[in-house]
């Protein structure tokens, strides 16, 4: 599926920071072509919910966004599709996009939230062209290295 | 019978490494601890302070798709406890119809401070309570523990 100015991204996995004892893990999402890399920076509990997601790990009792997927599932919600919006400051945005039978609603995000409702609900997951032309090659660089030599979404 | 009760507190459980939310009711004749990891305990700790975030937090998040779609939430239920685990529900009001959802206590009340809806405490988990508390200390007790009462 196409949308103009937006790029079909999938998770290819989430990865520990490459600062020793940060409080951070890496997502590293990826286009079909790997013409492009999108690394975000997320906390550990969100880098969890992704990874287990990913996994296909059904945890015993619902986890914060397996909440929010049944909330919306039951509600008749549908998440149609997640898009990494902006980023500023090194920080970036994200809308969830929700259809409903009469009308499509958005809800802005952090894209961690954003991913990890994508990965439980099947949900494509885009970002902006603009935002891809502004990242900086050494941003990317050694993740796309450490793409090549590691197992990904291994335990962190 | 149903309990409305308040969160009081959150407090740090060294032994498990884990935190404790304190609800209490209104005439305080009922208290009930309640586990959470340190992801939903500052869920918890942001609501109960106001602190608002940059950028909107995981139930921050729920409370937005909820609000966005109309959908109310009418209260949350701790409702069993089973193991060790308590179990609670989400009860909403979308297009004239109730609904409720199965939830981990923690995210249904990180939700309930969120949306200033009331905590409510079925009295079996309370009684229940009283009793697995009893096991669990007897559980976690080491030979060590018994030594500090050595004169």
């Amino acid at each position: 599926m196409m949308e103009t100015g937006l790029v079909k991204l999938t998770v290819q996995g989430v990865m520990p920071d490459a600062i020793p004892n940060s409080d951070s893990q890496v997502v590293i999402l990826q286009d079909e072509n790997k013409a492009h890399t999108l690394p975000i920076w997320v906390g550990v509990a969100e880098g969890t919910a992704i990874r287990l997601a990913m996994e296909g790990v059904i945890p015993p009792r619902p986890l914060s966004h397996d909440l929010i997927r049944n909330l919306t599932e039951q509600l008749g919600l549908k998440i149609s599709k997640v898009v990494v919006t902006d980023v500023k400051n090194n920080t970036y945005y994200a809308s969830i996009y929700l259809s409903s039978k009469q009308s499509e609603l958005t809800v802005d995000s952090r894209p961690s939230d954003a991913i990890a409702l994508a990965v439980r609900t099947s949900s494509p997951i885009y970002v902006a062209q603009d935002v891809l032309d502004r990242l900086a090659p050494e941003n990317v660089d050694p993740w796309l290295k450490m793409l090549g030599a590691k197992e990904f979404g291994g335990t962190v | 019978m149903l309990t409305q009760m308040h969160v009081r507190g959150l407090m740090f459980d060294p032994y498990t490494n884990a935190y404790i939310i304190i609800l209490r009711d209104d005439s305080n004749a009922e208290m009930l601890p309640i586990w959470v990891g340190k992801p939903e305990a500052s869920a918890i700790s942001f609501a109960m302070e106001g602190v608002a975030t940059p950028r909107p937090m995981t139930h921050d998040l729920m409370k937005t798709v909820l609000d966005t779609a109309d959908a109310k939430v009418i209260s949350v239920v701790v409702t069993d406890l089973k193991d060790n685990t308590y179990y609670a529900r989400v009860h909403l009001l979308y297009e004239d119809s109730e609904y409720s959802i199965d939830a981990r206590p923690s995210d249904a009340i990180a939700l309930a401070l969120r949306v200033k809806t009331p905590i409510f405490v079925n009295d079996d988990v309370i009684r229940k309570h009283s009793n697995e508390e009893m096991d669990r200390w007897l559980e976690n007790l080491k030979p060590e523990d018994f030594g500090k009462f050595d004169a």
